[in-house]
């Protein structure tokens, strides 16, 4: 790809466009440069500004006020999920659904004075909570970058999808605990009230597994942030339908007789979340601590560092550091030695059309001369 | 160590150059080529061996902090022991309960000392930017298990509540919750001490931390003193920073920064005045791992006062789990700030300390700039920030100069240690 065939679009993380639609697997093997826009050269925004201050590629523009008044707040994140697209609305409709059971629960629980129903429900609401945390923000990634968040507002959903992983291994250890409970108590203290909840439970949560079904997966291929976002997600509802189908069969299995039914289906179920969690956690983490692009093999940066080194004017290439805002967008930075008195513009050219090919959207260069 | 990230030339040799090289910025760009033979292009980019990703400057800090996690861990382990054979002893499952809590409090010191452990590893090309923001997740996972815990301190509180028929002994709540406050206040004290200590080693350390932050006051940040507790923290581990400010400053002939030099000698003994009387500095994952015994300790009053009301009045059990709704809500509260912080340095957000406009406004002021755009400021890690930008010049201008006063300007301003500049022509 020469450098001369790269348009000039503008270079902002916050606007992606792909040209196939949502959830479509099946190029999973194309190369990521042809399908984003690389920018060649840093150059100004296309709106020519004689303003020589604060001029910046990407718009400014402060998203509408927040409101104080909580109602306020409350209309606006309706309104927000009424025009989302559909991922938000089914989550929406999803957590409606959980919270609203949830309550149910709780108060049917207090009521009756139930511990375990207590319990399901504020496992629910937890997860709730973390689930409102994801809608927020599908909602909120879509703002322009500003002048505290220069990169924009989409690693939130990086964190989100993080956070959900996070929980999800905060349940399977807490289910491998719970395990151990039974293991110790007698087998009379089993709560078997407990199937009418665990069965609507699976039932609301397979709901949600059929909205995001296209990221019913363990190992993902993350083009936009979207994708780590919805694959928590799917995953957490699949966790929770994970363990309700396990108590179910727990509660089964002991009317069939079956000794230890509960520690066994507990421990299997929490062994499963964990395994199941995993390959999210470790990807979303290692973008949040700022490792170098996943989707680029490290030979490849060795090979443009030689690539630049190799050049006539050039001394040497040092500080070489990238990573991944979001899966699909990384940024780098560079330094590079050069002779004195040499054109530094054609180098620029050169050094941003390699990285860019790599898949690097977004290099800063800074050329020394010595 | 540098030299893992440009493969192109991996002579061991070149370490040394890093450390030779703190020119001041009235550096020459006329400097030949045969005068340095081995490029000390370094230079622009991290002077004084302060761009060392590697942490081993402030290791002496970092081991100081382990220290202190290192004692409280011990100490909780013990108290936990001693609980649990009582709680066994007694065949009681509030003293099994409050053991367990003191069980997530040496999770969360594990936590806290992994992450400091780990902040340490040299940077891999793969990990170009070192393994800094292990504490930051690190700090994350604490704080979300804070909060797992305050629910399930209510939950316990409502199963207190449902279990009606008085299994639950108020005395003995009353009894173990106040031996975990003792024991939340001693690991309080000892996580929370002795950073004065470090701090008044060395007058001239004091100095540089006053040069720092009078950069900030004069140029008219916003005060933010819990963040400055954090930032003055952080500004004082790189010890190499400071000689690096006070170099820069006995170096000084651009007159636009001379009045400078007069703020900070008379603002120094301000903020030495200050700098004594603000107690609450930390690394930020000492202060998270303080603000889970913080939270805990809150929470055991609240049990307290409930163990007392049930003890006193059996009958008032919801006032119990009013208390403990409360006092929740408290403790989620101490944890709003550290999760804001951490929350701006994991979306890449320009750090609350650092002026954007300012720094824009400052460097399009210099001669030669035409304009600053793609300026992307963020941290690392709380205190350690990195700047990216790029800088159109008038196409007659002398690239290296400018590139010269634009490092030294954003390095002796505003204290950014790692910048990348990139500089086109109109």
């Amino acid at each position: 790809m020469g450098m001369q065939q790269k348009k000039e679009k503008e270079k902002d993380p916050s606007s992606f466009s792909y040209q196939f639609p949502d959830g479509d697997r099946r190029l999973a093997f194309s190369r990521q440069p042809s399908f984003l826009y690389p920018s060649p050269s840093p150059s100004p925004s296309p709106s020519p500004s004689p303003n020589p201050l604060m001029q910046r590629s990407h718009s400014f523009t402060r998203s509408d006020s927040k409101d104080s008044t909580p109602i306020l707040l409350m209309l606006a994140a309706l309104r927000a999920v009424a025009n989302g697209s559909r991922p938000i609305k089914r989550l929406a409709l999803m957590i409606s659904l959980n919270v609203a059971y949830s309550m149910i629960e709780l108060l049917i629980g207090l009521f009756t004075a139930r511990v375990g129903l207590v319990s399901d429900a504020f496992h629910l609401t937890f997860g709730c909570g973390i689930l409102t945390f994801s809608l927020f923000t599908m909602g909120i990634s879509r703002r322009k970058p500003d002048e505290t968040y220069t990169y924009g507002y989409k690693r939130l959903e990086v964190l989100a999808a993080f956070t959900n992983a996070l929980f999800l291994l905060f349940l399977s250890f807490s289910l491998a605990v719970e395990a151990l409970h039974a293991f110790m108590q007698d087998e009379s203290e089993h709560k078997h009230y407990l199937i009418v909840s665990a069965v609507t439970n699976l039932l609301v949560n397979l709901l949600g597994v059929w909205f995001f079904r296209s990221y019913a997966r363990v190992n993902i291929v993350y083009w936009k942030p979207e994708d780590m976002n919805y694959h928590s997600v799917c995953l957490h509802v699949l966790a929770d339908s994970i363990r309700s189908a396990g108590l179910i069969l727990a509660s089964w299995f002991l009317t069939l007789g079956v000794e230890n039914a509960e520690v066994l289906c507990l421990g299997i179920v929490s062994v499963a979340v964990f395994m199941l969690v995993l390959p999210l956690f470790k990807a979303t983490g290692s973008i949040l601590l700022q490792i170098a692009p996943s989707n680029i093999h490290p030979s490849a940066f060795n090979k443009c560092s030689r690539q630049i080194a190799g050049l006539e004017e050039v001394l040497e290439v040092s500080q070489a550091r990238f990573w991944e805002l979001v899966p699909g967008y990384s940024i780098g930075s560079i330094s590079v030695q050069v002779k004195n008195g040499v054109n530094e513009d054609p180098i620029l050219q050169h050094v941003n059309g390699l990285y860019n090919d790599l898949g690097i959207q977004d290099l800063t260069v800074q050329i020394d001369y010595r | 160590m540098e030299r893992k990230n440009s493969p192109a030339s991996a002579s061991p040799s070149q370490v040394i150059e890093v450390n030779i090289d703190i020119d001041p910025d009235a550096d020459p760009p006329t400097i030949p080529p045969i005068t340095n033979p081995s490029p000390t292009g370094d230079s622009k980019a991290c002077r004084g061996g302060t761009c060392d990703l590697s942490y081993t400057k402030d290791s002496h800090e970092r081991f100081a902090s382990m220290r202190k996690l290192i004692i409280a861990v011990v100490l909780c382990i013990i108290f936990m022991t001693v609980e649990v054979i009582g709680g066994i002893k007694a065949n009681s499952l509030a003293i099994l309960t409050d053991a367990a809590h003191l069980l997530s409090d040496v999770a969360a010191f594990m936590i806290s000392l992994f992450s400091l452990w780990a902040a340490g590893w040299e940077a891999t090309p793969r990990q170009s930017y070192g393994f800094f923001r292990i504490e930051i997740l690190g700090a994350l996972v604490s704080i979300q298990m804070i909060w797992l815990l305050a629910g399930i301190l209510v939950y316990e509180a409502i199963v207190r509540l449902i279990h009606d028929n008085g299994e639950v002994k108020g005395f003995l709540m009353f009894a173990v919750s106040a031996f975990g406050l003792v024991v939340n206040i001693v690991m309080a004290v000892l996580l929370g001490h002795d950073h004065g200590h470090s701090h008044s080693h060395g007058h001239g350390h004091e100095h540089g931390h006053g040069h720092g932050h009078s950069h900030e006051h004069g140029h008219g940040h916003s005060h933010e003193h819990g963040h400055g507790h954090d930032h003055s923290d952080e500004h004082g581990h790189a010890h190499g920073h400071e000689h690096e400010h006070d170099h820069d400053h006995d170096a000084n002939t651009m007159t636009t920064y001379f009045h400078h030099d007069h703020h900070h000698n008379k603002d120094v003994k301000e903020q030495l005045i200050k700098k004594e009387k603000k107690k609450s500095k930390r690394n930020v994952n000492v202060h998270s791992a303080y603000l889970h015994v913080l939270g805990d300790s809150i929470q055991s009053i609240g049990v307290m006062i409930g163990g007392a009301i049930i003890w006193y009045k059996p009958e008032w059990k919801i006032i119990d789990l009013i208390c403990t709704l409360i006092f929740s809500v408290i403790v989620l509260f101490t944890t709003i700030k550290m999760l804001r912080n951490i929350l701006e340095v994991l979306m890449e957000s320009t750090p609350r300390e650092i002026d954007a406009t300012q720094l824009e406004k400052g460097l399009c002021t210099m001669d030669g700039v035409v304009a600053v755009h793609e300026l992307h400021i963020w941290a690392i890690t709380v205190g350690k920030v990195l700047l990216a930008c790029h800088v159109t010049i008038a196409p007659d201008a002398d690239a290296d100069v400018i590139l010269d006063q634009v490092i030294g300007y954003i390095k002796r301003d505003f204290n950014i240690s790692h910048v990348t500049i990139q500089i086109e022509r109109q």
